[in-house]
């Protein structure tokens, strides 16, 4: 039965193993409602897997795990009912249209589901096409079905594997809107990515996973906030500016380069070294031209985050 | 390590959980809908459709036009396109053995392609029951199984009916078809030379008769030993030339011997005989496409389960029909076609080609077989294959 729980997902100790392989190590993931939660690793992480487990595509060894609140697998069907997802490279009937492709998924739904068919293939963008063969269709076309497929459902949560691949510029920032806009509706859209400048405009909060582990996860901002303070420093003199930082107590990394100094401080350094350092280097006679924050991106936090990690083992 | 602080972010106020549909969708029983969306996908396959109607009605519909045509520009060197024995012929050769191979290539591609077209994924992540996805194509199938297997042998049948011969050919002598042991005994009295040169009989004739071309029609007549002239019968010792009246009492005994085997000999078939015929291909084919459904199911994949399902009807189940294995006997009572052919309707010659299981003058099955256990047979073939099928589909990773 579903109950009123904050999680979109929850899951605790979810174990999967493929003989000695363990694709997913005990994860514990909780996904909060009406969010877009970005779901990253490299590959071989476990992403996939862990998606498969969530839909009942496979079966988990260990752990616990519930969906919208209903319990996984016992309210599987309840559950999914309200979900939809697209796992893997999305694939279909080729000798059916994707009207019919549709048709097919629907009349596993609801009875609802067969009036949502043309709407869904009107949001996303290939209602024109929609009575051609889906053999006909492109990467990026079959992409936008996949998408559709979901929407007959009318889902509360949407679980999207990899839905950029294929997608061309445009594509992408039309699924990026979609995807905004769908949760402005209030549904939670797991996305799983291995582009994170996408995950980064797209989602609010994230989780990162490697080698079947889930290491970090929580809002976007928050995870960022952790990370190193950069400034670009463009500079007379960078090599005695650097002497002259160097001479200092900042803990900053120093690093000479083409436009000038590049600094990083630790994170957590407060804002008024910025000022410090812009004193330090007048009083010595370097005339600054460009003092710059260079805000952490999330594809430097997760490459931050994945070597430190492996530095640790 | 896993940090689990602070992970809610500030997202929109989400919409309250709705109630999941009330659809039933745990249920093991397929709706409708997903009945005739699973039957227009199987029926949108162009190519195997084509191939289908070809096999099942194009290869018998063919070759009776052929014989239309022929008999239509040269009437005396080619028989009617119809009758008895081309029913018969047709029936249980080609329709039966073409039905089964076509309703099981259908059920393997139903049992196989959401897999390997990566539908079944789709399929699973609605919730939807995956037990009733797997009995959705049980109908779907059968609903163009059947009505193809239909249209086939009702082609067959008009054709075998309006085109049959006006008379019966009964061992080389034309003579009317369904008359009574009386009126046999009449045609055979007011024929005797037919009667006493063209009918088999099982003991001496008690008179002689030329048979050729200056005697009575006879089969053996311009291939005969004496150049076209076969003296059949030798007179009695005491009889210098036979009467006719001698003539008549011998054609009449024959007759009266011949009459068990004339008696199932007809111009076409009749309206129970075509009625029996039918449902009998008809269960073929819904064994072939059940099976093959679960093979399909099974494997995960379409070549190979078409192999399987051909070497299984077209060599093992003749090998197993005309061979008994002492210690094996019950195992081959277990082979669903050589169940399927105790169920044939009498008329039909054997359908391997072994004569007549019911038929006429046909010797008997060689693994003796029961009614009961023959359906038996096919019911567990039936239940079984559905439920290895149905359970491969509910435990495999999507």
């Amino acid at each position: 039965m579903a109950t009123e729980s904050q999680w979109a997902v929850e899951t605790h100790g979810l174990t999967k193993r493929f003989g000695p392989n363990v694709a997913v190590n005990g994860v514990e993931l909780l996904v909060p409602r009406g969010c877009a939660f970005g779901y990253l690793g490299p590959n071989g992480a476990g992403k996939t897997t862990l998606i498969r487990v969530l839909l009942g595509l496979t079966h988990a060894d260990a752990g616990t795990m519930s969906l919208l609140g209903c319990s996984v697998p016992r309210h599987r069907a309840e559950a999914l009912a309200r979900v939809g997802a697209i796992v893997d490279e999305p694939r279909f009937h080729g000798h059916l249209t994707g009207r019919q492709n549709l048709q097919v998924l629907a009349a596993a739904r609801e009875p609802a589901a067969r009036d949502r068919v043309g709407p869904a293939l009107e949001r996303v963008g290939i209602l024109h096409r929609a009575d051609d063969r889906v053999s006909k269709y492109s990467m990026g076309m079959r992409q936008r079905l996949g998408v559709a497929a979901c929407l007959i459902g009318d889902p509360q949560l949407l679980i999207l594997d990899e839905p950029m691949n294929g997608l061309d510029p445009a594509g992408m920032h039309e699924m990026r809107d979609m995807i905004l806009s769908l949760v402005a509706e209030g549904r939670t859209v797991v996305l799983s990515s291995h582009l994170l400048d996408e995950v980064q405009r797209t989602c609010d909060a994230v989780a990162i996973v490697d080698r079947g582990s889930v290491i970090r996860q929580g809002p976007i901002s928050e995870l960022l906030a952790g990370a190193s303070l950069v400034l670009q420093v463009e500079c007379s003199e960078p090599d005695r500016a650097r002497s002259l930082l160097d001479a200092t107590a900042l803990g900053a990394q120093i690093e000479v380069g083409e436009p000038g100094l590049g600094i990083s401080l630790p994170a957590g350094t407060p804002r008024d070294v910025i000022a410090e350092i812009n004193r330090i280097l007048v009083e010595g006679g370097i005339s600054v031209y460009r003092l710059e924050e260079i805000q952490a991106s999330l594809e430097s936090w997760f490459l931050q985050v994945t070597s430190r990690l492996g530095d640790s083992e | 390590m896993t940090t689990l602080t602070d992970v809610a972010a500030p997202a929109p106020d989400p919409v309250p959980l709705r109630r999941a549909p009330r659809d039933h969708r745990g249920s093991w029983i397929p709706t409708g809908g997903m009945i005739a969306t699973r039957f227009m996908e199987l029926r949108k396959r162009r190519g195997l459709m084509i191939a289908l109607i070809v096999v099942n009605i194009g290869i018998p519909t063919l070759f009776l036009v052929i014989r239309l045509l022929a008999h239509a520009f040269a009437p005396k060197s080619y028989g009617p396109a119809g009758g008895y024995d081309i029913y018969t012929s047709l029936v249980a050769g080609v329709m039966y053995v073409f039905g089964f191979i076509v309703a099981a290539t259908l059920g393997c591609t139903a049992g196989s392609v959401d897999l390997t077209e990566g539908m079944f994924r789709h399929l699973v992540v609605t919730g939807r029951s995956r037990l009733s996805l797997y009995l959705a194509r049980i109908p779907a199938g059968l609903a163009i199984v059947v009505p193809l297997v239909a249209i086939g042998f009702t082609i067959v049948c008009a054709v075998c009916v309006f085109a049959a011969p006006t008379t019966l050919n009964y061992d080389g002598a034309n003579l009317p078809a369904g008359l009574s042991l009386a009126g046999f005994e009449t045609w055979a009295w007011d024929h005797p030379g037919q009667a006493i040169c063209d009918l088999p009989y099982q003991a001496p004739i008690t008179t002689s008769i030329q048979c050729g071309p200056n005697g009575p029609v006879s089969s053996n007549g311009p291939n005969g030993p004496n150049g076209g002239v076969i003296v059949k019968g030798t007179p009695p010792p005491a009889v210098v030339a036979p009467t006719p009246a001698t003539n008549r009492e011998q054609a009449v005994k024959i007759a009266r011997q011949d009459y068990a085997d004339y008696r199932v000999h007809f111009l076409y078939p009749s309206n129970s005989l075509m009625i029996k015929s039918g449902l009998w291909l008809e269960l073929e084919a819904v064994i072939g496409f059940i099976v093959g459904l679960g093979l399909g199911s099974l494997l995960g994949q379409r070549t190979v389960a078409v192999i399987l399902m051909i070497v299984l009807e077209v060599i093992l189940t003749p090998i197993v029909s005309t061979h008994v294995i002492p210690h094996l006997v019950n195992l081959e009572r277990g082979v669903v076609g050589l169940a399927t052919a105790h169920l044939e309707p009498g008329g039909l010659p054997f359908a391997f080609g072994g004569g007549g299981g019911g038929g006429p003058g046909g010797r008997s099955l060689l693994v003796p077989e029961s009614t009961t256990v023959a359906v038996c047979v096919i019911v567990a073939w039936l239940v079984g294959w559905t439920a290895l099928g149905a359970w491969r589909m509910m435990t495999r990773d999507a």
